[in-house]
């Protein structure tokens, strides 16, 4: 079997694309950048972080209608993984792949610091290497992080304080197949303890293990 | 075909927090002691379209609030022809 292969999506505005294709490499993906106009050909699509399209209008709002998105959608209605980090998680609300809708931070300040998180769901492909309970230390760096929700949600991560204003401290969701967690922390800037944080790396290593053991949806 | 200009005014709904809109409300009450006891900042949207009537030309307005320009799960939105 060939490895599990990653494609990052590089929005205009994107800026955490590369160390989204670096994470993936680390833990074995073949990975590569896509853009816009490009075609899905992946067992893991990641949604990076970064301001897609200086974030006007609304955060996510114009990205989330660009030619890839239907593409994006299709691939997760076929049960392909998809994982959208902060801008991405907003691409994702936007694109109504996950519910709920992402506003200005309670104190309308962009916060940018590391911070405590629970892992509240370990059923999901992307959070299977952590323990049920768990808490890690993830970055955030975002203005528009104030998760709000419309109906009940699978939260898969939660602040262990109230950092932004978010309904019951929800810092990353699942939709109900559990194929598409966005998140609003950075996994990918938590890879090794020279960082600060290795507690992202297991994000990846359960997407890529879960791919191995499943078989990916790449046609 | 005929140009038609509107206003689309787009405000989040009464249950959705404002931190902008609380923020201008406290130093207009703080820095200038001027009483506003609310304040909401919305978003204010003005575009020509060119249409066979005005009845076509508001369905268009509406539709494209619909599918871009208002987040109908926080925002609520009025268009009103200039």
């Amino acid at each position: 079997m060939s490895l599990p292969k990653a494609q990052v999506i590089v929005y205009p505005g994107s800026n955490c694309d590369r160390d989204a294709l670096w994470a993936c490499k680390y833990v074995g993906f073949d990975a590569e950048f896509v853009d816009i106009h490009s075609d899905v050909n992946a067992d893991l699509l990641v949604l990076p972080g970064g301001f897609s399209y200086g974030d006007y209008l609304r955060v996510g709002a114009v990205a989330a209608r660009e030619p890839i998105a239907q593409k994006i959608r299709d691939f997760a209605n076929h049960g392909g993984l998809v994982i959208g980090i902060c801008n991405g998680f907003q691409i994702l609300v936007e694109m109504g792949l996950l519910d709920g809708a992402l506003l200005q931070n309670s104190n309308g300040r962009f916060i940018s610091k590391i911070v405590e998180l629970e892992i509240t769901d370990t059923s999901t492909p992307f959070t299977n290497y952590y323990l049920k309970g768990e808490r890690i230390r993830l970055p955030i760096a975002h203005g528009f992080g104030r998760y709000v929700k419309t109906r009940e949600v699978n939260a898969v991560l939660k602040y262990t304080s109230d950092i932004n204003g978010s309904d019951e401290f929800i810092a990353g969701i699942v939709n109900s197949n559990k194929n598409v967690f966005g998140l609003m922390p950075h996994p990918e800037r938590a890879m090794e303890k020279l960082l600060g944080s290795d507690d992202g790396l297991r994000v990846f290593l359960s997407a890529f293990n879960y791919i191995k053991n499943h078989g990916g949806v790449r046609a | 075909m005929q140009k038609y200009t509107f206003v689309i005014d787009i405000q989040y709904k009464s249950n959705v927090r404002d931190p902008r809109g609380e923020t201008i409300k406290r130093v207009l009450n703080d820095e200038y002691s001027i009483p506003v006891t609310s304040l909401r900042l919305g978003k204010s949207i003005h575009l020509e379209i060119e249409a066979e009537s005005e009845e076509v030309a508001l369905e268009l307005v509406k539709k494209a609030c619909k599918e871009l320009l208002v987040n109908t799960v926080t925002e609520t939105f009025e268009v009103r022809k200039l």
